[in-house]
Order: structure tokens, then C-alpha cells, then sequence
């Protein structure tokens, strides 16, 4: 079994490469090849994902071996990462069809495909960083075939993931020589002194992947310039099973991090301001995907803080969150390309009453919203109980920050589905459609997985998320599994915040009387109105604050530059000119001189020779 | 074999002029072309020890004492390539078929003297051959009589008699002190009285004479002067390997075989050479002729393989064979290139070119492998030699002489980027707009040559172990 | 005796091949002292250095005419009248410098601090000549055909121009 392993790394990384040999008039043989792909990977992947396996070479010396280890965990991802893949390539060949740059766009995708799965199943730091450091360049790529400012946009993400990534490279270096071998399952660290400062690196690593605070700026930027298919499959799913895998496996396998320890409290922190702050920015926004993009970094803040308990609970829900979110968020960005496709625009103060256009597209809408705001019975709800659960045990705060992030989330997409969906039709919109068979197809069939893993959770708590955790945790015995969620305490408290959520909106409608303004009363609140502007205007964007002292000590070494350019370029060359334009000058081509100096050098030849005798 | 390679070009000199009229002149080029195939294969037939019987007969029925090692083999290999490539742009650059009969003739006796050179085993002998090649370029020089080419075949001239002297009082010194002037007995009456400051001053004089032939600083005034103003097939011939036998291979065998590393020769070797990169690399910095600016350049390069010598050591000797070998092909390659780019553009001011590598791809290109490899810039050839040279003089300790090559090396990628950035690279200048490239001759050329350099560098290992150190055992077993 | 009145002869062919203003009479002068000088070292049983003596002289002779042909343009009088007096005024100091080395020659000792050799002689100039230095023959031979080669070249390219 084990040797067929590398195949999902090497057909899609082929895949790509023959895309992009195939000159561009060549229609539709890009996207077969992409779809068979895919369905290859996809079909492999059924087969191999239930077994234990590894696979390894010898590579590159060094004691560096390429070595794949597949199991429940890297099983599991790696299966959603192919049935992620598969869906959005779907809904690509309709929705990208006539863009540009297709061919990238498809050998981009396959080979984030390709990446992601050879980051999860390495199972040797340096193979894993090598796939890690790759999956930067395709989303640097990606964005970058966008548009007119994607470039701008692709350059952010580049160093923003790249500065983190080299984090994450001093991590696994720093690592390495601790435990003296790069081999992940043999790496066993305490969270203290140095390995702490490890254990830190690593996590900013992963958390960044994730699209975590305060790494989180590029993310709102791309959705609006990068390809809608992307937003999709890499920040919505991919990066977040990823990152989440990760932070995973170095507070789960690599590091004994515990509860009650100052990592445990950092990831949690982390995760409720990531949870908070993302969420007030995606409140007052006024565009469908850049809505989305700020709830796709929002909810990463529930997984880390559900990891960042410690406790089986919530490590649990944390986990189980992170593939719940991926299915949500990224039926929701379907959603959203359905919307920009059929309707042309994605801005929510020019939309309204697509309900009656597109009822599919809505019910998915509706389906993934609900189950993002935590409404039960869908799958968010479930894996957010079991965060909330963890949290509360670990402190009210916590809890507190979480439920209100809840609050606001539910509070936003009744703003975005109302604006979008309910409300009079426009007029330039009476002529839309429904949206073509192949787009729908994924974000049903993802629709109904959230509602399945919902209505019947105890299948994927069961099967896949329980064996994650070590055997000793005494995980099983908790009756999560039955799929009941554990206190009623928190049901009703979860459901009176919805409630709230609900009548804040109507609060809201009433006052403005239009969906998309709902929200205007936290946005225009005294005290949140001056936060909100700076947010808006980019000042308050980690990566503009960087940018800022970057420049500023980038002016400092340029004068430095300048000094050291004006020693070696100015000094040196001047010297060098001035000595050669002297010996040239010496050389005046006359017989005199010449024979002169070689007598001279006679003369000096024989005293050397003879000083030493 | 070893006296065939004096009998083979006399043989040849004869064939090219056989009373034929009109018809030998016409066929000069292919009779000397294969002249120097012919004796590129019997080279390496005796190499490669193919053919054994029929040599012994006739070394016996001349009575010549000489011998062919692995590093005559090497120098001989490097003549026969640089013949051809000056064979090849002669036919191109000299117009005048009478003019191009001279020139080949005098290759021809150059080759003579060179190979003669390369195989005697005594120091008198060694001088005789060494004014054979003298004479034969003199004449080379000034074959077209334009008034610049005969002032510098007279510097030529007026420098080498100065070192045809030295090497002459040198001579009759050591003849006085040994009785004979074999390199045997030679080493012998030095070993015997090396202390001697008659001797020692014999040596110094020698020595200085051979600087003056392999243009050395301050010995140099000559090249300059004879390198651009000769004929392009002519600069070729003397930059790319008359020089370099007459003064470097010479000084290498005469310091190996008889006079010896004494701490105070390898001295002078060291300072010597050390001036000559260092002048010779600034020199070459602000020098606007193209051919000029090689001129001084080479300078530098062979104060490398000089500075190798003087280490001493076994590492610094290889190193500098290793040089010698690569500066003898990529100095050979940048003459060919400047005189494609003279016979197609008529220009040599380097501040009036500009963009040639558009009109001229494969003169472009291989300007840039010769360029690399002359700078040091792995993989190419020159790299390994001039690293070799360099961690040979760290490793006996010389750091100061280690620095200024290193330095060095720097200052001659600079000057040589100066020359491609202003020849080749760049936007075409409008009056340059028809140039094409030079003739199929110059191509082929520049393409054998920049494969070679580009070869010895990425089998260096293949190269080092089977060409450089047997020639290296020649000289210090 | 014999060996004195030959160096007598050498001293003034010598003398006559510096003095004399034309180049042919200059180089038939080298020739004649390089011969003189043969002579006395054959019969000094040196006939090795006899040999060299006469290689040295053919390249010598063959370097020095094919440097001047190579240069020379033929003078009008007048000119030849100015450059002689020039020289004469140029190179006063020559000679000088020429008495003064010798006198300085005749004072300093050098140091011959090594073992002489026993005599090698016993051999004739046709030994050394045919038997031990065939090598410097065939050269001495090239440099004469190079030599003619290029007195033939350089001289017909001037009368062609």
C-alpha cells in the first residue's frame, strides 16, 4: 500500500506540469486533464485513507530521508484536501471559463493540491517544510493571475506567509538540533526554555498558514483581487486544514503542551481576539466575498482556542471545527462566485431579492450561514459547543469572548443574506439565472455534508476525529460521541445569543430599513466608530504597521548602503581608475623606459638573489 | 617521435614550397591544415603509445637528445590547437594570398621552434630554439609593414635581444661552472656549489631573461606594444602560446630541472608575478583598445601561473600547468573574438562599439565563456585553476600573496565586464546596424575553443587527474 | 704569438663592424669577428663553446638583418650627415661608460667560488658539431631559412612599394 503513497503528490504536480505545456488555444483539454486529476487523486485517496502506511527513500543524504507516513489524521486530511480539490475543480471549469491566464490558474490549483498533501503526509520536518515553502509559491501565483492590483496584493501575502514561514524554518531548525533528528513522529519536546522558543516559532508557523491574527491582512486584500475558486479551496480549506493539521501535531505529537501551561494560555488568547476582532471587521462589510474573508479568519480563532484549551473537549470541538469550517466557508465563497457570475457583482449595496433568481444557490447559502452562526442542527453548531465547552473549563472569559463572537457572527450573515438574497429585486437583475449544473453540484453535495456531519456528527467525531487524540486522554469514554451536545446550560445560552443576533437585526432593519445597513448601529456606535475608520483605511493592518517600520529601517540601511555602495563604488573604483590611468601614463611606449625598467628589474633580480647568500 | 617533431615541419616547410607556382600558394592553408592535424594525431599516437618501433630508428639515425614528458605533451597539444585557430583566422583576416603564404610558412617555423623548445634537454639548445620562434614572429610581426606593427615588432625585437644577452652571459656562467650544458649536469655542478653567488646571479640573470620573453613586470614593455599592433592571426599566435612557451613553460622546466626551489627563486617568482597581476589587472582597467586591454590582461593571467610556480609545492605546480593550459585556450578564444570583431566592425576603440552579441550571437557568446573563465567563475575551467593557485599559496602559509590574488581576481572580472558590457551587450549602435558575423573560420574557432574551456571545467576532475598532475610529475616527481 | 696577433684581428673587426655606417659591411664585420673568435677558442680546446659561438652568431646576424631591412628606409645624404653627428653627441658617453667598466672590472674579483669541471675537450669541432649537438644544427638551420624567408619577404614587399 505504502508505495502508492507518492502518487498523490506526483499526479497532480504532472497534472500541472502538462497544463502548462499546452498552449492556451487548446480548449477544454486544460480542464480534462485538471478534473482527471483530481478524480485520480480523489480515487486514490478513498483507497489508501484508511490504512496506516509509510513510505520512504533516501534523499539528498544528510540523514534526510523523503518519508510519507499516511494514518488516521494525515488519512483524514488528506481526504478532504481531495474531495476539496475535486469539488472546487468542478466548479472551476464553468466558473473560470473564459479568464485568463487558465492554464496557471489550473496547474495552481493541482499543484496546491499536490503540496498540501505532500505537507501533510511528510512525516520529516524538512520534507514537510520544502511542500509548505511550495504551497507559499502557488498562493503567490495564484493571487498574482488576478488582476490589476493582485500583484500588489500577491506580494503582501508573499512576505506576510513568507516572514512567518521563515519563523517556522528557525523552528524546525531549532527543533532539529534539540531533539537531533527532523523525523515528526520521533520528536518529542517539553514547552520550556528553549524547545519553547521552538514550540513558539513553530505555531506562529502554523497559526499563519491558518490565516490566524495578526497574520491575517492578505487574506480580506486577495478575496477581492485573486480568482473566487481560489479563495475557495486555499484560504477557506486547504491552508486552514493545514495550518490547523499542524498546530495539531506540534501541541498534540511534538510537544507535550498541557493545559494550565503559557502556551495553552497564548494559543487561547490568539484565538479569542482572532475570533473578536475578525468578526467586527466582517460585521461592517459591505461586499459578499471580503464578508467572507473576514469570517474565514474569524473562525480559525474558534479551532485555536479549542486546541489551545488542552483538554479533550476542546480539542475535540477545535478540531472537528476546522473541517466543519472548511466545508462551510468554502460552500459559502461557492456561494459568493455563484452570486458574482450570474449577477455580476459582489458588492451587497447592489444586490437584493436573488432569492426568488437563485433558490439553490440561496439554500446553500443558507445551509452553510446557518451552520457558520452555530444554529443547530447543522455541523457548526456541534463542534462550537464542544470549544465553548472546553473553554469555560478553562476560564468565563474565554467562553464570554467565543459566545460573543458567536453573537456577531450570526448578526452578520443575517446582514449579508438579507442584503443579498431578500429585500426587491433589482432592476438589472431581473434577467438572472440560476447558476449552471457543474457549480451547484459542489456546493450541494457540500451543503449536505453540513448537514449530515450535523444531523449525525457522532459519524465524523467518531471516526475521524476521536482517534486523533492519544489513546490515553480518556477521550472515548466522553459521550460527545453520541453526537448530544454535553451541558444544556450552553445550548441555551448559544441559542439566546442567536436570538439576540436576530432581534439586533431587525433592531437594525427597522432603524435603516435595508438589509445591508443592519449593522450600521455597531458600525456608527460612538466608541467603535473612530476603530472602525482606521480599520477601514489600512492603519491598523499588522502588515501596513510592519510596512511602516520596514520602510523607516529600510531608510536607516539604505543610508548605510549608501555609505558602503560609496566606499566600494565611488572609493574603490575611483582608486582603481586612478592607479590604472597612472600606470597607463607610465606606459609612454618609449624604447628608453622599457629597457630601463627591465634593467632596473635586473638589477633588483641579482641583489634579491644574492641578499640571501 | 620526439625527433620527428622537429622533421615533421621541416618536412612540411619543404611541401609548402615546392616549386608548384600559383598552385601551392592556393593550397598553403589545407597543406599547413593538415600539417598541424597530422601532428596533433601523432601526438597522440606517441602519447598513447600507439606507435613504438619505427621512432627508436629514427631518433637513433639523428642522434638528437630530447625527450617528450607528459607536460611536453601538454604545451605541444596546446601549440598544434593554437596554430590552427591562427590558421583558421588567417584565412579570413589577411586578404593578400601571398601575404597569407608568408604568414603560414612562418607559423610553421614557429611551431618548429616551439616544439623544439618544448622537448630539449639542454639549456643551449633551449636558447636556440627560443630565437628560432623569436625570429620567426619577428618577421610575423612586420610581415604587412604598417608602420604601428613594425614599431612593435621592433620593441619586440629590441626586449628580446636584451634577454637573448642575459640568457647568453647566463649560459656561458653555468657552461663555465658544469663543463656541459645539459639540464643533468647542470643541476648537478648547482647542487654541488649552490651557494655560489657567481651562480646565483647567473641564475637571477636567466631568470630575468625569461621574464622578459613571458612579459613579466617591469619586463613587460614589449607586449603591449607587439599584442595590438601585430596582424590578427599574428596576436593570436604570440598571446595565445609563443609567449607562454618561450617564457612560462621555460621558466617552469628550467626552475624543476635545474635550478631548483631555493627559498630566494621562488621568491622572486612570487613578487615578480604578484606585480604582474596586480599592474597588469589595473593596467588592463584603463586601456580602450580591445586587443590592448588583453594585452594587460595577460599579463595578469600569467603572473597567476608564475605566482603558482613560486609556491613550490606540489599543489601550486599543478595549478599553475592547470593555468597555463586554461589561459592559453581562453586567451586564444578572447583574440579571436577581437579580431572577429575588427575584421567585422573595422573598430577597436571599445568606447565605439556597442551591442555586437545581437549581430554577432556565437563571437558573444563564447567572449562570455572565455571572459568567465578568465575571471574565475566556476564551473568554467579558470575557476579551478586560479582556486588551486590560490589555496596552494594560503596553504604554505604566503596569506598576504593569497589576499592580492583573490583581490586580483575581482579587479579582472571588472575590467573584463567592462569590455563585454561596452563590445557586446547593450543596444546595437545605428552605424554598427549591418555588422555579421566574422567568417565561418573565426566560428569554428571560438566554438572548438570555448567547448574546450567549458570541457575542462566540468570534468575537471577527469582533466585534473589525467592531464595536470602526470604533467605535474615532469616536473617535481 | 699566434693566439695575440687573432685577438689583435678580433679587436678590430670588431671595432670596424661598431664603426662602419653601412649595414652590409656591419654585418660581413660581425660575421668576420664571430669567426676570429671561433678560431681562438678552437684553438684554446674549447671547441664546444666554439660551437655555440658560430650558433649564436647565426642568430645574431639573421635577427640583426631582418630588424634593420624590417625598419630601415633608405636616408638622403644630408640626413645620414645629421644623424651621425647626432649619434656622435647622443652617445658620447658611451665609450666612456665602456673604459670605465673595464678599468672597474680589472679591480673587482670575482668570487669564483665553485669547483671547475675538468676539461671536457678531446673532442674536434666535427664531433661536437655532428654528434653532440645535432639538435642546435637543425635549429641553427631553421633560424636560417626563417632568416632568409624573411629577407626574401620584407625585402621584395619594399621594392614592390
Amino acid at each position: 500500500m505504502g508505495n502508492y503513497i507518492p502518487l498523490l503528490i506526483t499526479v497532480p504536480c504532472i497534472a500541472a506540469l502538462l497544463i502548462l505545456s499546452i498552449p492556451g488555444r487548446v480548449r477544454f483539454v486544460r480542464e480534462a486533464i485538471a478534473v482527471l486529476a483530481v478524480t485520480v487523486n480523489l480515487i486514490v485517496t478513498l483507497i489508501l485513507f484508511r490504512g496506516n502506511a509509510t513510505f520512504s527513500m533516501p534523499w539528498a543524504g544528510f540523514g534526510f530521508e523523503f518519508i510519507l507516513r499516511m494514518y488516521h489524521f494525515s488519512g483524514f486530511i488528506v481526504l478532504a484536501t481531495a474531495g476539496f480539490g475535486f469539488l472546487v475543480t468542478i466548479y472551476s471549469t464553468v466558473f473560470m471559463n473564459g479568464k485568463k491566464y487558465l492554464g496557471q490558474f489550473y496547474a495552481y490549483l493541482l499543484l496546491s493540491v499536490g503540496a498540501t498533501n505532500g505537507a501533510v503526509l511528510a512525516d520529516n520536518l524538512a520534507l514537510m517544510l520544502f511542500f509548505w515553502e511550495g504551497l507559499l509559491l502557488f498562493v503567490f501565483g495564484m493571487i498574482a493571475i488576478g488582476g490589476k492590483n493582485a500583484f500588489k496584493t500577491a506580494t503582501k501575502s508573499f512576505i506576510i506567509v513568507g516572514i512567518s514561514d521563515l519563523c517556522m524554518l528557525a523552528g524546525i531548525a531549532l527543533a532539529g538540533y534539540l531533539c537531533g533528528t527532523l523525523k515528526i513522529s520521533a520528536i518529542s519536546l517539553p514547552v520550556a526554555g528553549l524547545s519553547g522558543v521552538a514550540f513558539v516559532l513553530l505555531v506562529i508557523g502554523a497559526i499563519s498558514k491558518a490565516g490566524s491574527m495578526p497574520f491575517h491582512s492578505w487574506i480580506p486584500d486577495a478575496a477581492i483581487d485573486a480568482p473566487l475558486p481560489f479563495m475557495a479551496i486555499l484560504p477557506a480549506s486547504l491552508e486552514k486544514l493545514l495550518g490547523i493539521y499542524f498546530l495539531a501535531r506540534i501541541t498534540l505529537d511534538m510537544f507535550k503542551a498541557i493545559e494550565g501551561t503559557w502556551a495553552s494560555m497564548l494559543l487561547m488568547i490568539i484565538g479569542v481576539i482572532t475570533i473578536l476582532l475578525a468578526v467586527m471587521m466582517a460585521l461592517i462589510q459591505k461586499d459578499y466575498k471580503k464578508l467572507l474573508s473576514y469570517h474565514a479568519i474569524s473562525q480559525v480563532g474558534y479551532m485555536i482556542l479549542g486546541i489551545g484549551t488542552m483538554v479533550p473537549a476542546g480539542i475535540i470541538g477545535g478540531l472537528f471545527h476546522m473541517i466543519n469550517h472548511a466545508l462551510y466557508k468554502s460552500c459559502l465563497f461557492l456561494t459568493g462566485g455563484s452570486v458574482e457570475r450570474q449577477a455580476g457583482t459582489t458588492d451587497l449595496t447592489k444586490l437584493g431579492g436573488l432569492l426568488r433568481k437563485m433558490p439553490v444557490t440561496f439554500t446553500c447559502f443558507f445551509i452553510a450561514a446557518a451552520s457558520i452562526s452555530g444554529v443547530p442542527p447543522f455541523n457548526g453548531f456541534f463542534s462550537k459547543e464542544l470549544v465553548y465547552d472546553g473553554a469555560l473549563e478553562r476560564g468565563f472569559i474565554f467562553y464570554a469572548g467565543a459566545l460573543l463572537g458567536s453573537f456577531l457572527t450570526a448578526a452578520s450573515f443575517l446582514k449579508l443574506g438579507h442584503a443579498a438574497y431578500l429585500g426587491t429585486l433589482r432592476e438589472e437583475h431581473k434577467g438572472v439565472k440560476e447558476a449552471p449544473l457543474p457549480m451547484l453540484v459542489p456546493m450541494i453535495a457540500i451543503a449536505s455534508v453540513c448537514v449530515f456531519f450535523g444531523l449525525w456528527n457522532s459519524f465524523p467525531l467518531r471516526h475521524f476525529i476521536q482517534p486523533i487524540l492519544p489513546a490515553e486522554s480518556g477521550a472515548p469514554s466522553l459521550p460527545i460521541a453520541t453526537g448530544a451536545p454535553l451541558s444544556t446550560g450552553l445550548v441555551v445560552m448559544t441559542l439566546i445569543a442567536l436570538a439576540a443576533a436576530l432581534l439586533n437585526h431587525f433592531y437594525g432593519y427597522k432603524k435603516t430599513g435595508s438589509g445591508v445597513k443592519a449593522s450600521d448601529h455597531i458600525h456608527y456606535a460612538p466608541a467603535l466608530r473612530g476603530i472602525y475608520d482606521k480599520a477601514e483605511q489600512g492603519i491598523l493592518d499588522p502588515f501596513n504597521i510592519g510596512m511602516h517600520w520596514a520602510a523607516f529601517v529600510s531608510r536607516v540601511g539604505w543610508l548605510c548602503d549608501r555609505a558602503i555602495d560609496w566606499l566600494y563604488n565611488v572609493l574603490i573604483v575611483q582608486a582603481s581608475l586612478l592607479i590604472a590611468s597612472g600606470i597607463r601614463r607610465l606606459h609612454n611606449g618609449s624604447y628608453k623606459t622599457y629597457i630601463l625598467w627591465s634593467l632596473a628589474g635586473l638589477v633588483f633580480v641579482i641583489y634579491f638573489l644574492l641578499r640571501t647568500v | 617521435m620526439p625527433s620527428l617533431v622537429i622533421l615533421v615541419p621541416l618536412i612540411a616547410l619543404l611541401i609548402l614550397n615546392l616549386p608548384l607556382g600559383e598552385v601551392m600558394r592556393k593550397a598553403s592553408f589545407w597543406v599547413a591544415l593538415g600539417f598541424f592535424i597530422f601532428q596533433t594525431v601523432l601526438l597522440f599516437c606517441h602519447h598513447f603509445r600507439c606507435i613504438c618501433g619505427s621512432e627508436r630508428f629514427i631518433n637513433s639515425f639523428f642522434g638528437m637528445d630530447v625527450s617528450v614528458d607528459h607536460l611536453s605533451f601538454m604545451v605541444m597539444f596546446l601549440v598544434n590547437i593554437v596554430a590552427l585557430t591562427s590558421l583558421l583566422v588567417a584565412r579570413h583576416a589577411i586578404k593578400d594570398s601571398d601575404a597569407r603564404f608568408n604568414f603560414i610558412n612562418l607559423i610553421v617555423i614557429a611551431s618548429a621552434g616551439m616544439n623544439g623548445v618544448t622537448v630539449a634537454k639542454d639549456i643551449f639548445s633551449l636558447y636556440v630554439f627560443l630565437e628560432v620562434t623569436a625570429v620567426a614572429l619577428f618577421i610575423a610581426i612586420a610581415l604587412q609593414r604598417e608602420p604601428r606593427a613594425l614599431e612593435g615588432a621592433f620593441k619586440y625585437i629590441l626586449l628580446s635581444s636584451i634577454a637573448t644577452v642575459m640568457m647568453l652571459t647566463s649560459i656561458a656562467v653555468l657552461f663555465f661552472a658544469a663543463g656541459d650544458t645539459s639540464f643533468a649536469s647542470l643541476k648537478s655542478a648547482l647542487q654541488v656549489s649552490g651557494k655560489s653567488p657567481v651562480l646565483l646571479a647567473a641564475i637571477g640573470v636567466f631568470i630575468c631573461g625569461l621574464f622578459i620573453k613571458g612579459g613579466l613586470v617591469p619586463f613587460h614593455g614589449w607586449l603591449p606594444d607587439a599584442y595590438s599592433a601585430a596582424p590578427a592571426p599574428v596576436s593570436v599566435l604570440l598571446a595565445g602560446i609563443v609567449t607562454k612557451v618561450s617564457g612560462i613553460y621555460t621558466l617552469m622546466r628550467l626552475v624543476a630541472a635545474v635550478f631548483g626551489f631555493k627559498a630566494a627563486v621562488c621568491d622572486v617568482l612570487l613578487f615578480g608575478g604578484t606585480l604582474s597581476i596586480l599592474v597588469g589587472a589595473f593596467a588592463a582597467l584603463g586601456q580602450k583598445d580591445f586587443k590592448r586591454m588583453l594585452a594587460y590582461s595577460s599579463i595578469s593571467q600569467v603572473g597567476y601561473i608564475i605566482v603558482g610556480l613560486g609556491t613550490g609545492t606540489a599543489l601550486g605546480i599543478a595549478g599553475a600547468i592547470f593555468h597555463f593550459f586554461n589561459h592559453a585556450i581562453f586567451k586564444t578564444l578572447l583574440f579571436v573574438n577581437a579580431a572577429a570583431v575588427e575584421e567585422s566592425t573595422g573598430l577597436r576603440n571599445m568606447n565605439k562599439m556597442g551591442g555586437l552579441s545581437s549581430r554577432m550571437p556565437v563571437t558573444g557568446a563564447t567572449s562570455v565563456m572565455a571572459l568567465l573563465s578568465n575571471a574565475g567563475i566556476p564551473p568554467l575551467a579558470g575557476f579551478w585553476s586560479k582556486v588551486i593557485i590560490i589555496i596552494a599559496l594560503w596553504v604554505s602559509g604566503r596569506y598576504a600573496y593569497a589576499v592580492i590574488a583573490i583581490l586580483a581576481a575581482v579587479v579582472t572580472l571588472a575590467y573584463l565586464l567592462i569590455m563585454q558590457r561596452k563590445v557586446f551587450f547593450g543596444n546595437i549602435r545605428p552605424e554598427l546596424d549591418g555588422t555579421k558575423e566574422a567568417g565561418p573560420g573565426y566560428v569554428i574557432a571560438s566554438v572548438v575553443l570555448a567547448a574546450i574551456t567549458v570541457g575542462a571545467g566540468i570534468f575537471f576532475p577527469y582533466v585534473f587527474d589525467h592531464v595536470i598532475i602526470p604533467a605535474r610529475s615532469a616536473l617535481l616527481p | 704569438m699566434l693566439n695575440t696577433g687573432l685577438l689583435i684581428i678580433l679587436s678590430l673587426a670588431a671595432l670596424w663592424t661598431v664603426m662602419t655606417r653601412s649595414l652590409i659591411k656591419s654585418t660581413i664585420g660581425l660575421a668576420f669577428t664571430s669567426i676570429v673568435l671561433t678560431i681562438i677558442m678552437f684553438r684554446l680546446n674549447s671547441p664546444l663553446a666554439a660551437v655555440f659561438e658560430l650558433s649564436v652568431c647565426t642568430g645574431l646576424i639573421t635577427v640583426i638583418f631582418v630588424s634593420t631591412i624590417s625598419l630601415a628606409s633608405p636616408l638622403t645624404p644630408k640626413e645620414v650627415e645629421l644623424l651621425s653627428a647626432a649619434r656622435l653627441k647622443r652617445f658620447w658617453y658611451l665609450p666612456v661608460i665602456l673604459v670605465l667598466v673595464g678599468v672597474g672590472l680589472l679591480f673587482v674579483k670575482v668570487p669564483l667560488d665553485f669547483p671547475l669541471p675538468h676539461n671536457p675537450a678531446g673532442h674536434d669541432v666535427r664531433t661536437v658539431l655532428w654528434n653532440e649537438r645535432v639538435l642546435d644544427l637543425f635549429g641553427q638551420v631553421i633560424i636560417l631559412l626563417a632568416g632568409a624567408f624573411g629577407v626574401a619577404v620584407l625585402f621584395k614587399e619594399r621594392k614592390k612599394k
